[in-house]
């Protein structure tokens, strides 16, 4: 535990960041930083501070940018998914190879195999 | 093309039956429209360019659906998707403000001069309360993209470092140093409408 003692105050400064945003590598360096502070007044007070201010600006973004999509949007995305979805259908039925399965509910389902999706997606992609 | 290979097929989310991959789509891709929605408004600054971006992602997003590998993340994926879109077809004929990658790796000048003494810690904290939702979106919308999307995927989705670098296709190195260099900037625009607001919050937009 005594070298974990060794690490400079610049670099843990320099490194803060990584601490607060918990991207740092490993638990064990976790701790290091975590004695650090315990030992170090200066250090755990820049700590403190720049957890608050940037907990504070993530609690001002979040309730800014929580803005709703237009219902408008929503519907459009709904029928953009439907006709998508009948797009293939069409595309299917043309083609030999699929089976087509008519189900007690009155849905549709077509099982085709994955080099045919590929080659439909395809076309889709190109025709867009 | 036998019978059999077909019946094997049919456990393939590749090969699920349209009605199949559209309900899956639906169930699980639909719940983020509303992310997706402000996510596009930070990159295109504009509601209707947002509101095309959002549909032309989730038709992306659909048609690619079978792609997507179930228990992954989702919101990470669709994010993806929503930026690589943006990039292709809504950047292009923008003068985009970039920073080349070089300056972009020293991202650890940002610590030492930022919470020690000339920002002036505390009237920068206290100042922060003042600030209002008019001031954050002029604020966002006022730094350079890649920023802005760095601070607002981490900031605001919670995204890691790397989820981040997946989304907007660039290095880690380089996503940290968008990400804090973003977040100075903020921190420093946000304290000077702060200051211009002085106390008299709580009366413009609430």
């Amino acid at each position: 535990m005594h070298e974990l003692d060794m690490l400079p105050c610049d670099q843990i400064q320099q490194t803060l960041v990584l601490y607060i945003d918990h991207e740092l590598p490993s638990e064990q360096e976790y701790q290091i930083y975590q004695i650090h502070f315990e030992q170090c007044p200066p250090c755990n007070e820049i700590m403190v501070h720049e957890s608050a201010i940037l907990a504070m600006m993530q609690n001002l973004l979040r309730s800014t940018c929580n803005e709703q999509a237009p219902d408008d949007l929503k519907r459009k995305i709904k029928e953009q998914t439907d006709a998508l979805a009948g797009q293939s259908q069409v595309q299917f039925f043309s083609s030999s190879t699929t089976i087509t399965n008519f189900t007690f509910d009155g849905t549709t389902s077509i099982q085709v195999t994955q080099e045919f999706t590929h080659e439909i997606r395809h076309d889709f992609t190109e025709g867009e | 093309m036998d019978t059999e290979n077909l019946d094997l097929a049919v456990i393939d989310r590749a090969s699920e039956s349209v009605a199949q991959k559209k309900a899956r789509f639906e169930r699980d891709a639909m719940q983020y429209t509303n992310q997706m929605y402000a996510a596009a408004l930070r990159y295109t600054k504009d509601p209707h360019d947002a509101q095309d971006l959002v549909q032309d992602t989730y038709a992306k997003a659909f048609v690619s659906f079978h792609q997507f590998e179930p228990g992954t993340n989702l919101k990470a994926w669709m994010y993806r998707i929503l930026s690589t879109t943006f990039i292709n077809n809504y950047r292009k004929d923008q003068r985009r403000p970039q920073i080349s990658d070089g300056e972009l790796e020293d991202w650890q000048i940002y610590d030492a001069s930022s919470h020690t003494s000339d920002q002036g810690r505390s009237a920068e904290d206290v100042a922060l309360d003042g600030i209002v939702d008019l001031d954050v979106r002029a604020a966002l919308a006022a730094m350079p993209e890649d920023f802005r999307m760095a601070v607002y995927l981490a900031d605001v989705e919670g995204f890691s470092y790397k989820e981040i670098a997946e989304i907007v296709g660039a290095p880690a190195g380089t996503v940290m140093s968008r990400l804090h260099r973003g977040r100075k900037l903020l921190r420093a625009s946000l304290a000077e409408y702060a200051k211009d607001r002085g106390f008299n919050r709580g009366e413009i937009d609430a």
